[in-house]
């Protein structure tokens, strides 16, 4: 019976930190710290764990202290999208684990609130980002009506990526989408005359776009000996970047018309 | 003058790195520190151009204060160092000189007339490897101040 009950925790213990790991994973955190954060959770509760983490799926085996109950399994994570929100919840919450002061309950009920957390409204998103691409735009020189085209575009580009994401296409033709009419309406305002700097609004209104978190995430996995990962996200990373410069070259050819 | 527009170039770098913040989904306590970070990014790049230090320098420099001052923020703030330098490292990004390399990629697809073709294959090469170092030098750059502690985790045990 108490054999039973052991093996039972072992496992619940395993798919909870599987769980944790993909949130990880897919919420935008490198490949070391998703293996210091299960580690950290799994000392806390007193197992040992080895891992095997990729982008898509994580594979984890938990060994109990007495080395008698074992439990492997494997779980796909889901496709990533970013939320720091959920990264910083869960170091605040492995901390706490560490210092043995949670039970596994308390780790899945926490797990549960984080997902469960808002994100910030889509006007407030599309708004603040707008602005940062008219901020961007004036980094690289351009005047108020570029700056004003800029904003314009990038409120458009991210509503059309939010948009054919809800309508669950492709993610790279998300991408491509987005592109297309961030550029489009930028590549009106250089076809009218209008702004000073038409150039400038043109290359800045895909910048929202640029895969800041792959690439860096790449750089840094790479740094950490986690090559493998490394490889996949800088793929990634130039896939996003080709899709953006198929919607810019295809404005450009509708322009040179 | 230029002290001016190099404050409001930092301005707007650190704006910039607030929208970037709230499309990742931070928390709420980090917007502001994230927005002082981007500016003080924008601040150290614009500054060492401005004393012709060179681009890909500049970046660099800056991508390493980030990284320190992250790990600051990180111990005061109580989220993880990523949360705060990869918003605050966005706006550094080239994306200016990708997008000129890109073109120029583009325009190589044709060729007209020998001349031409060799003054867009050097601007073009010139362009994409500028892009290229930055973009390097900004990953590395963030990682530096972790890899110079050595240390696993922000926190002391």
């Amino acid at each position: 019976m108490k054999m039973n009950e052991e093996t039972n925790k072992t496992s619940e213990v395993g798919s909870i930190l599987l769980d944790v790991g993909a949130a990880l994973m897919s919420s935008g955190a490198s490949t070391h710290r998703t293996r210091l954060t299960l580690e950290r959770l799994a000392s806390g509760l007193g197992f040992r764990i080895e891992l095997l983490i990729t982008q898509r799926a994580l594979m984890v085996t938990v060994i109990d202290s007495d080395q008698e109950h074992f439990f492997s399994s494997l779980k796909r994570t889901s496709p990533h999208k970013i939320n720091f929100k959920m990264v910083s919840g869960i170091s605040r919450m492995s901390w706490h684990v560490f210092d043995g002061e949670w039970t596994q309950e308390q780790i899945a009920a926490e797990l549960r609130r984080l997902k469960k957390l808002p994100h910030y409204p889509q006007w407030l998103v599309l708004t603040t980002v707008g602005v940062a691409g008219a901020a961007f735009c004036h980094i690289f020189g351009g005047g108020l009506i570029d700056i004003a085209v800029a904003f314009t575009a990038t409120f458009a580009g991210l509503f059309v990526r939010h948009w054919s994401t809800l309508k669950k296409f492709n993610p790279y033709v998300c991408v491509f989408f987005a592109a297309l009419t961030a550029s489009l309406i930028a590549g009106f305002a250089e076809f009218f005359n209008l702004g000073n700097h038409p150039d400038a609004a043109f290359s800045t209104s895909v910048l929202f776009l640029v895969p800041g978190v792959p690439l860096i995430n790449s750089v840094t996995d790479m740094m950490d000996g986690n090559i493998q990962n490394g490889i996949v996200r800088m793929v990634n990373g130039l896939i996003i970047a080709f899709a953006i410069a198929m919607g810019v070259f295809t404005v450009r050819i509708l322009f040179s018309f | 003058m230029e002290i001016v527009e190099l404050i409001l170039k930092s301005l707007a770098a650190g704006t910039a790195a607030i929208g970037f913040g709230i499309l990742f989904n931070v928390p709420q306590r980090t917007l502001f520190p994230i927005g002082l970070l981007g500016a003080i990014g924008g601040l150290i790049k614009f500054g060492t151009m401005y004393f012709d230090g060179g681009i890909v320098f500049a970046s660099f420099l800056s991508a390493i204060i980030i990284g320190l001052v992250s790990i600051r923020m990180a111990y005061s703030k109580d989220s993880p160092p990523l949360v705060f330098y990869i918003p605050s490292v966005i706006p550094l990004i080239p994306g200016f000189f990708i997008y000129k390399m890109m073109l120029g990629i583009i325009a190589l697809t044709s060729v007209s007339n020998t001349d031409v073709y060799l003054q867009n294959l050097i601007s073009t090469v010139n362009n994409g490897s500028k892009a290229i170092f930055i973009l390097i030098s900004l990953g590395i750059g963030v990682a530096v101040p972790m890899l110079i502690t050595r240390r696993e985790t922000i926190k002391k045990k």
